[in-house]
């Protein structure tokens, strides 16, 4: 049996009397990739804001890589191992696309504002190191975001753009989970299974593993191994695609005929 | 302990509060629809104040108050809600309204520039020195005189119109938002702007009402302090909008009956300390009331926490 | 920016041509300014500083006119107090209103160690990293209880804290603990610091009054801290901090520690500003509190200077303290005031109105229109034209035949002062040829009231100015002078 890279054990948040997470088991294990699907509301977003720290849980335990991450601030949660990306992209929009890179290798670099003012040998040899991972981890993703652009501010790419951006981004955490939230939200079809494969690509080559909340039903078909369906806050079915797909569960949450019947 | 002393302290609080509970409700109104600090709004004040005093010089002359007291006083608050009114619709179409959606420290900075831009301009027309409500002579005792309680405390009548003048006009204010279909649009404004806008609700009038509201309160304070405290001058906004601003803070700033505890708050907390303690300190103290809440409770005594969005 | 959605063939906005043709589509400023800007971007960053240091070096040596050597003194220290704002402000967003409260603190810190006051008189190099450390500790106390909340606490707890440190220092002549241990005075009051030390080093010290010695230890200490800044601009602080400025949570998200990266920027803007407190003590020899308090202006004036250059713009932190320092002091005089005031509009007219016609349409029209109400009011009115023009010379001869002159211009002059505001203001909502026309009345009453109010009172007017400076820059050009525009996809 695989490691279990994260582990929810009965997490529950509710805001004011809304319980949005109730008792959810959730485990993602070494080098896979699991979708989170469910309708609207069904607290999908709140879960990546739980894991990543931003939310405290009510109740329950989170564990990444056997330790929990239960009253850690999110940039240490960041530290750890796990990155995220936005629904709404948030971007350094007024910085270039290699610095927003080279941003987020923050939490593994160490030099301080002293050293970076006398230049010692060791800030610059890390420098050089940031430039390097950037580079590469903007590499990745082929043509697209090379060249002029890694000097062209952020906001001057195009959306596709910018939500590959945000995945460089993510990964030059030297994160070992990615949580992709929307990944392929307002794309047209060529670019969404360009989003598909490219998910495909970062486990294959890039060695993460995956969280993702995804509307678009082919590409959840095409990248899961497992699949996960929420209905306000609860689990509602697990496993392979064709089997939450078929769930009649799942059926119902979508086309909303249980929400119908009880209001 | 000295009870007079106490129960002076205690009026002179109430009285200071309401002042500051009027200038922090307009502050609380924008808060709640802009989320913009109008450092401006101190200003305003100062202007109400002048105003009142300019319409006090129209008829009281150097001696004589050519029409009953009564009167004059009405004259004052219509002339200082009116013209405060006006002036904070001025400065949200002109300095504002370009920076809805520029990002955060535009307006603030814009706000600050607006401010500065107030006061030194009341002090190239008006002059830097203090004008005093008491040059001219009151001919009927109202305003000025005062009464003492059975056990010797003295209370004058503007401590009594400060205090009777502020609850009509937050009772006013509270009918206002609760009971008009206006008001109802500002508290869905409030709540969230954009909805608002998509169900119907005109966003621009409900800005420009909410400035004119708020800015009206400021110039009645302005009156208000013109009355009891008699001094204005062009920087008199200043601190009496940084107490106001203190109070909705500590109130829960963008929640009415807030700024109304929060103002009395600080002014009971600066009279009390000024009695008890020093005046040098007061500031001290009102600083460490603001430190306190922030740090035990950041969304102020009556506010909600927020919940950030992702 | 948006292109014309009518236009089939032109490119979609976001797709890749789209992206590909937008250094095209930056919005570029036509004229000198357009030049100055293209010049200024091509040339590399370091050499703009260094062009800067050699010219500010030579000050001295052209000119040996004490007023302009203290000018530039006083320059140098705006541009270290803009310098630590753009810090705070700049690359960490954070509006600290109480910013002068620290360069203050920092003047009477350097003024209690080493003045007969207690009758210490330590060395510089034992004051000044002293003074300055703990200027640093002082900004994040302050900035600590706001250190979860948004912005806009810390600027009302900052604008607090620095009307405190004001009431505080003013009044401090009699400190007593609750009643215990004695009145001590230890601020001065009103009456401040007096009689403090020059900078001495080791024995060596710094002659009363030498100017130009502070000059260059003020240049000094900006170059080093200029040249470290652009360090750290690209080092991993400076991208955390522009980071956080941009999107603090997803700053926080991707690593940084948000919090800790505030308060750390908080510190360095305050330790800057308590260093250009030090030198601002000992070069005046005489600290005192109604000279830190909002009142001043000082807050204002860095602020406009930080936003008239850019803010987190480097060279903006030079060109703004420059510019805003210069004209300040220009504007001291009336005379000079008046040719920068008249020269000023020609200017904008000259490169705002399009097309030609129309400015020689709005400028002949002014002038006819001042000579027609100036005849008129002669004739109906003869002491309204008798009064005193504030400057002499060729220029003030000619204005006086066609600026009305009231022999009391007082009451009259603060109406149309107001008037003027309200015209102003109008001006923005008209559109067109009605708006041209109407800049011909309105530029007449700017010229009255100048002539009668804003000239004769300088240092009301400097101060009227930066406020308009601010709330104008915000709402045209809120990147300043050196930011870039920015095209953003919606």
């Amino acid at each position: 049996m695989p490691e279990k890279l994260l582990e929810l054990r009965g997490i529950s948040k509710s805001f004011g009397g809304l319980q949005v997470i109730s008792e959810l088991d959730l485990h993602v294990d070494e080098g896979e990739i699991v979708s989170v699907i469910g309708p609207n509301g069904a607290g999908k977003t709140t879960l990546f804001n739980l894991v990543t720290g931003l939310y405290a849980p009510d109740a329950g335990d989170m564990l990444f890589a056997g330790e929990t991450l239960l009253g850690l601030e999110p940039h240490q949660i960041t530290a750890r191992g796990i990155a995220r990306t936005f629904q709404t992209l948030r971007l350094f929009l007024n910085m270039t696309v290699k610095e927003n890179v080279m941003a987020a290798a923050y939490s593994h670099t160490r030099a301080g504002i002293l050293r970076s003012v006398l230049r010692t040998p060791g800030m610059r040899r890390e420098a050089r190191e940031i430039e390097r991972l950037a580079e590469e981890k903007l590499s990745f993703f082929g043509q697209r975001l090379m060249g002029y652009r890694w000097d062209q501010p952020a906001f001057s790419l195009s959306y596709a753009n910018r939500r590959r951006l945000e995945i460089a981004r993510a990964t030059a955490t030297n994160a070992r989970l990615l949580l992709l939230d929307e990944p392929a939200a307002g794309m047209n079809p060529v670019e969404t299974h360009e989003i598909a494969e490219l998910i495909g690509r970062l486990r294959e080559e890039g060695g993460y593993t995956i969280l993702v909340i995804e509307h678009d039903m082919h590409v959840v078909e095409g990248i899961s191994d497992r699949v996960v369906a929420l209905d306000h806050g609860v689990k509602i079915a697990e496993g392979s695609f064709d089997e939450v797909a078929t769930d009649p569960r799942v059926v119902e949450a979508y086309l909303g005929t249980k929400a119908a019947a009880t209001k | 302990m000295n009870w007079n002393l106490f129960v002076t302290e205690l009026v002179a609080g109430i009285s200071h509060g309401s002042v500051y509970a009027l200038i922090a409700l307009g502050y609380s109104m924008v808060y709640g629809i802009l989320k913009l600090l109008n450092f401006a709004h101190g200003d305003v004040y100062m202007v109400g104040s002048f105003i009142g005093y300019g319409i006090l010089g129209v008829f009281g002359g150097a001696t004589n108050l050519s029409i009953p007291v009564w009167a004059l006083l009405t004259l004052m608050f219509l002339g200082a809600m009116l013209g405060g009114g006006l002036l904070g619709v001025m400065i949200e179409r002109f300095a504002y309204r370009r920076l809805r959606n520029a990002p955060r420290i535009a307006p603030l900075i814009t706000a600050l520039g607006v401010s500065f831009f107030l006061e030194n301009a009341a002090q190239l027309v008006l002059g830097a020195q203090y004008q005093s409500y008491n040059s001219f002579s009151w001919k009927s005792p109202i305003a000025f005189d005062h009464f003492s309680l059975p056990a010797g405390t003295v209370i004058s009548y503007a401590e009594v119109i400060i205090i009777v003048g502020t609850i009509v006009l937050v009772v006013a204010l509270t009918l206002f938002v609760q009971r008009t279909q206006l008001g109802k649009a500002m508290r869905a404004t409030s709540f969230d702007r954009e909805a608002a806008a998509m169900m119907g609700i005109d966003v621009d009038r409900v800005i420009v009402a909410t400035f004119f509201i708020g800015s009206a309160l400021a110039g009645a304070a302005g009156v208000f302090n013109g009355i009891e405290y008699q001094q204005v001058w062009p920087y008199m906004g200043f601190t009496a909008g940084l107490y106001a601003f203190i109070a909705a803070v500590v109130g829960g700033i963008g929640n009415l009956p807030g700024a109304v505890l929060g103002g009395l708050t600080i002014g009971l907390a600066q009279s009390f300390s000024i009695g008890y303690i020093s005046s040098t300190f007061s500031d001290a103290v009102v600083f460490a009331i603001l430190i306190a809440v922030m740090i035990v409770r950041p969304s102020g005594l009556l506010g909600r926490a927020a919940v950030s969005k992702v | 920016m948006s292109t014309d959605p009518t236009d089939p063939n032109a490119p979609r906005v976001g797709v890749d041509e789209w992206v590909a043709s937008h250094e095209q589509r930056r919005t570029r400023r036509t004229g000198v300014l357009g030049v100055v800007e293209r010049e200024l971007e091509r040339l590399p960053r370091p050499a703009f500083y260094l062009g800067f240091g050699i010219a500010a070096a030579l000050l001295p040596a052209v000119s040996s006119n004490g007023y302009v050597i203290d000018v530039g003194l006083n320059t140098l220290l705006y541009m270290l107090l803009a310098l630590g704002l753009n810090i705070t402000v700049g690359y960490a967003g954070l509006l600290d209103l109480g910013y002068v409260a620290f360069y203050g603190f920092a003047a009477y810190g350097y003024a209690m160690l080493a003045s007969p006051k207690f009758g210490l008189h330590w060395d510089t190099l034992a004051v000044i990293p002293l003074v300055v450390i703990a200027t640093a500790l002082l900004g994040l106390l302050v900035a600590l209880p706001s250190r979860r909340l948004i912005g806009d606490y810390l600027a009302i707890v900052t604008l607090f804290f620095g009307e405190l440190f004001a009431t505080v220092y003013q009044n401090g002549e009699h400190v007593s603990l609750l009643g215990q241990f004695g009145a001590h005075d230890v601020t001065g009051g009103p009456n401040g610091i007096p009689n403090i030390d020059q900078f001495n080093v080791f024995g060596a010290r710094i002659g009363a009054l030498n100017y130009t010695a502070y000059y260059y230890v003020a240049l000094i200490f900006f170059m080093v801290l200029l040249f470290a800044m652009y360090l750290v601009d690209r080092s991993r602080t400076g991208r955390a901090w522009k980071s956080l400025r941009e999107d603090p949570l997803a700053a926080e998200l991707m690593g940084m520690p948000v919090n800790r990266l505030k308060l750390i920027a908080f510190a360095c803007g305050a330790g800057i500003a308590g260093l250009a407190g030090t030198i601002f003590a000992a070069a005046n020899t005489a600290v005192f509190a109604s000279e830190f308090d909002f009142t001043s202006g000082l807050l204002i004036i860095v602020y406009a200077m930080l936003i008239l250059g850019g803010a987190g713009s480097l060279g903006g932190v030079i060109i703004g303290a420059l510019v805003v320092n210069v004209s300040l002091e220009v504007l001291r005089s009336p005379g000079h005031a008046t040719w920068v005031f008249y020269v000023l509009i020609a200017g904008t007219l000259v490169a705002r109105m399009r097309p030609w016609r129309w400015l020689a349409v709005v400028v002949a029209g002014t002038a006819g229109f001042g000579f027609a109400v100036h005849a008129i009011v002669a004739a109906a009115w003869p002491r309204g034209v008798h009064g005193q023009a504030p400057i002499g010379g060729a220029l003030g001869t000619g204005l006086r035949h066609w600026v009305v002159l009231p022999s009391n211009p007082m009451t009259i002059g603060n109406v149309a002062f107001i008037c003027l505001v309200l015209t102003v203001l109008a001006l923005t909502l008209l559109h067109g040829w009605v708006q041209r026309l109407a800049m011909i009345p309105t530029l007449y009453l700017a010229a009255f009231v100048w002539e009668n109010r804003l000239a004769v009172e300088p240092s009301v007017t400097r101060l009227i100015l930066v406020g308009v400076i601010l709330i104008v820059l915000m709402n045209a050009r809120p990147q300043g002078l050196l930011g870039t525009s920015r095209v953003e996809i919606v």
